[in-house]
């Protein structure tokens, strides 16, 4: 290659290299790039979303009104006190009298109520916060700063509900200015980011909130962040975002995947940090209304043949632990006890089977009066989590038939009672998220979509949730989740197999990201340069 | 003039059919647009009944189809599902970046296709023809997703020449070469047999004979006469372009039409499928309407609209 044209490619290769750079430089502060694997987020109303993608957003440009750490311990937020009634049917918040939205309304208890009304009004379209806000009834506003909150029921953890980024709460003046499609798309909150544009799918730049002085005391920052502008990048391809981040294009990757989790986090450049999401674990729900799975005994052989600790390491390489109840260790009011059933046991599992009448055929599947043991599971999520399964049950004579499909074809599948096992997983901050799947009222019908995949109608495990939701002091209902978590182990319906988890890889040039509580969503308002 | 409006015209009744074909397998196709938007998240049947309204779900299949009708006649494609924005709005913010991709692919595409076909081409069954359709063949043959991660893992990572996920033109240009290699492979294929085609023909042996030099011969003469197959096959590709490169989109973390369409479909997005179905529609009429007149730029014997 001649000299001239060395040159000129080079140059023509550094100008076309130094334009995003520059944009940067020229910031003169710390601008971070955070990749996450979303595309397809549509609102960054914290009252509307169910999305755990918009609320990496929602976490940065709001605040709430108890502030929790990822330890999910309370400290003031908004409010700066709170006093529960003996009966649990109402708060009384005093509040942050120096707080302004970034709109420059001023927050007061207005603001508190406005937003709490708006959630439960239809209008909205809350698909998230409708179910965390409680049995609300309506606020009083006992001054400027001081509002009561009342419910229709005893609603012992509505302080930790305050806490959800659902409940958030938004500035009223820009809700009645840009209507709620507008706020959706250009949100106003008073969190240390405020919001500055959006290009769809592509990117979402914050800047940071010079007036913010309310953090909660946990964070090494206090005032206004050490991070000018946060630019939320949107990479669905996981590959990408990992070589975006070794190219030093991003500073933050979430999902990544666990094999470059090991590979990063060896080298000296990068750090990672992992969250064992709260909620309910990747799990099978076995329909306990047709098939083989209707008899109790195959449906501990199923959960006895399978190695979920093997299982797990092979797929997340120890990132993600086996799980053994219905909800994470790392939701409120955990059961420890879930970690004594079904430990794998290939032995176990050929006995129970035996005994249920299923004899070894040819060809290593089992039968009984003529029938094959088929077990028809159409997986929507994690097909390589599928064939894992597949195999360890085979070694026991169950064929666990696996069909890839779109979560359309899933849904009518569920609806009609056409499949055996369904899988599931969910992000969520609360017990009270086991109704959903266990309520013996939410078994799915023609033209109603819903969670019992199970089919399974227990009224013992209904009175106690119910019992649960309500209670009156946080002992007992600790006390009734670990009962409803007994009798679903005991049933043997509902499989755990892995945690969820939340693998964040960063550049070793920033430190400070810390989890929301939940351990999804990832705070950057503490982020500063390493040194 | 007056054949191209017709042409325009003629967009009307192909849209009342696809939008009826859209819209009837929209119904037929399982599953129900509020889970899908829910995307399984544990909401509670309050949730989904309020969403349900909201959408006008729960109103009669034949009644929701003659609504839509009559809006879509006053230019009003409505509102998509799961952003509630106008879907009008949603695909022109997005259709920038697919028209920068297509442009950009096209600009590879034609150079290098162009280049390979023609050294092919005028050189036919040497070593140098094999090597330039050998490369072809690859630009075809290799999957979108291998081209643009190799692309990356080279240009971005390794020499760190180009952004990987930037903005601006910079960034542009893997993409770009993902997409246009696909272009120029099956564009050089054409344009080689054409060419050789064209040189056997008794115009250019006269060319020759008036003593003509080699790059006159190549270009004004034989090329000219060689476009009409390419010229053909390329607008077909920019018109498949146009309304989006999925999987390019996804290696490259851009936004465009193929995605939204890809999600719109998955979510039963009803609105917003109908609005790109419009705006492809649209585009594959008028790029068509393009390659037709460019005949009769390219060889004035061809004259359209007058048969």
């Amino acid at each position: 290659m001649g000299n001239r044209m060395r040159k000129l490619m080079w140059t023509t290769a550094l100008a076309l290299s130094l334009t995003p750079v520059m944009a940067l430089a020229q910031a003169g502060d710390l601008a971070i790039v955070f990749a996450d694997d979303s595309t397809s987020d549509v609102t960054f109303d914290p009252r509307v979303t169910q999305s755990r993608h918009e609320e990496q957003v929602i976490a940065q440009v709001f605040d709430q009104l108890v502030s929790a750490d990822a330890d999910n311990k309370k400290y003031p937020g908004l409010a700066k006190s709170w006093t529960m009634a003996p009966d649990n049917k109402s708060v009384v918040l005093q509040l942050r009298d120096d707080v302004t939205f970034h709109d420059g309304t001023k927050f007061d208890a207005e603001a508190v109520k406005f937003t709490f009304d708006t959630i439960v009004d239809p209008a909205t379209g809350s698909q998230g916060a409708i179910d965390m806000i409680g049995p609300y009834e309506g606020s009083d506003i006992l001054g400027p700063y001081e509002i009561r909150i009342r419910y229709k029921r005893p609603f012992p953890t509505a302080i930790d509900s305050f806490s959800e980024n659902e409940l958030s709460i938004v500035s009223p003046t820009a809700v009645k200015k840009l209507g709620g499609t507008g706020f959706a798309q250009a949100p106003v909150g008073t969190g240390p980011f405020k919001f500055v544009s959006w290009e769809k799918n592509k990117q979402i730049v914050l800047e940071r909130n010079p007036d913010y002085k309310w953090g909660a005391p946990f964070y090494s920052t206090q005032g206004p962040s050490k991070v000018a502008r946060i630019i939320h990048r949107f990479i669905p391809n996981a590959a990408t975002r990992v070589a975006a981040l070794e190219s030093g294009e991003v500073h933050y990757t979430d999902l990544t995947p666990p094999l470059d989790m090991r590979r990063l986090g060896d080298s000296s450049k990068y750090d990672t940090m992992t969250g064992v999401a709260s909620g309910v674990p990747f799990s099978l729900m076995f329909n306990v209304s047709r098939g083989p799975l209707q008899d109790i005994k195959v449906r501990q052989a199923f959960m006895y043949a399978v190695d979920r600790s093997r299982l797990s390491q092979n797929l997340f390489f120890g990132y993600a632990k086996a799980a053994w109840g219905p909800i994470a260790p790392s939701t409120p009011a955990y059961w420890k006890g879930v970690e004594e059933y079904y430990k794998f046991s290939r032995e176990t599992a050929g006995k129970l089977l035996e005994e249920a009448g299923w004899k070894m055929g040819s060809g290593g599947i089992r039968e009984k009066d003529g029938q094959p043991l088929q077990i028809y599971y159409p997986t929507l999520l994690e097909p390589e989590t599928s064939v894992a399964l597949q195999a360890d049950l085979k070694r026991v004579g169950i064929d666990l038939k696996v069909e890839n499909v779109t979560k359309a074809k899933q849904d009518e599948l569920i609806i009609n009672n056409q499949y055996d096992v369904g899988g599931i997983r969910w992000v969520y901050n609360d017990p009270s998220v086991l109704r959903i799947p266990f309520d013996s009222g939410n078994i799915p019908e023609p033209g109603k979509f819903k969670f019992n995949w199970m089919r399974w109608k227990s009224p013992e495990l209904d009175k106690v949730l119910a019992a649960a939701s309500t209670a009156a002091s946080l002992e007992e209902r600790t006390k009734l989740y670990a009962d409803a978590q007994k009798m679903i182990m005991d049933a043997a319906v509902f499989m755990p197999i892995h945690d969820q988890i939340q693998t964040i890889a960063s550049s070793k040039k920033v430190v400070g990201a810390r989890f929301a509580p939940g351990n999804w969503q990832v705070r950057l308002y503490d982020v500063r340069p390493a040194n | 003039m007056r054949y191209a409006l017709r042409r325009v015209l003629g967009v009307i009744p192909i849209l009342f059919v696809t939008w009826t074909i859209v819209f009837g397998v929209m119904q037929l196709i399982p599953g129900d647009p509020v889970n899908l938007m829910l995307a399984g998240v544990p909401a509670s049947q309050e949730v989904r009944e309020n969403e349900r309204r909201r959408l006008g779900l729960d109103r009669p299949f034949l009644e929701r189809y003659v609504t839509f009708l009559g809006r879509a006649v006053r230019g009003d494609l409505g509102e998509s599902y799961r952003s509630r924005q106008p879907v009008t709005r949603m695909i022109s913010e997005q259709a920038g970046s697919t028209l920068e991709l297509a442009a950009g692919g096209l600009v590879v595409g034609l150079g290098a296709g162009l280049l390979l076909g023609m050294v092919a081409g005028l050189k036919p069954n040497t070593w140098i023809d094999t090597l330039c359709m050998l490369v072809a063949l690859a630009g075809v043959s290799l999957p979108s997703f291998w081209i643009g991660m190799m692309l990356i893992y080279v240009f971005g990572m390794t020499l760190a020449w180009v952004p990987i996920v930037g903005s601006g033109l910079a960034a542009l240009v893997l993409p770009s070469i993902t997409v246009g290699l696909f272009i120029a492979g099956g564009f050089a294929r054409l344009v080689r047999s054409s060419i050789i085609d064209a040189m056997g023909q008794d115009y250019i042996r006269t060319a020759r004979a008036k003593g003509l030099g080699w790059a006159k011969i190549a270009f004004k003469h034989a090329l000219r006469n060689a476009m009409i197959p390419p010229v053909t096959l390329l607008g077909i590709q920019i018109a498949v372009l146009v309304g989006g490169a999925v999987v390019t989109e996804n290696v490259f973390a851009r936004p465009g039409l193929g995605t939204m369409l890809v999600e719109a479909v998955l979510n039963k997005d009803l609105p917003l499928v109908q609005a790109l179905v419009v705006y492809t529609t649209a585009a594959y009429v008028l790029v068509n309407l393009l390659v037709d007149l460019l005949y009769g730029l390219i060889d004035p014997r061809v004259q359209v609209g007058r048969a």
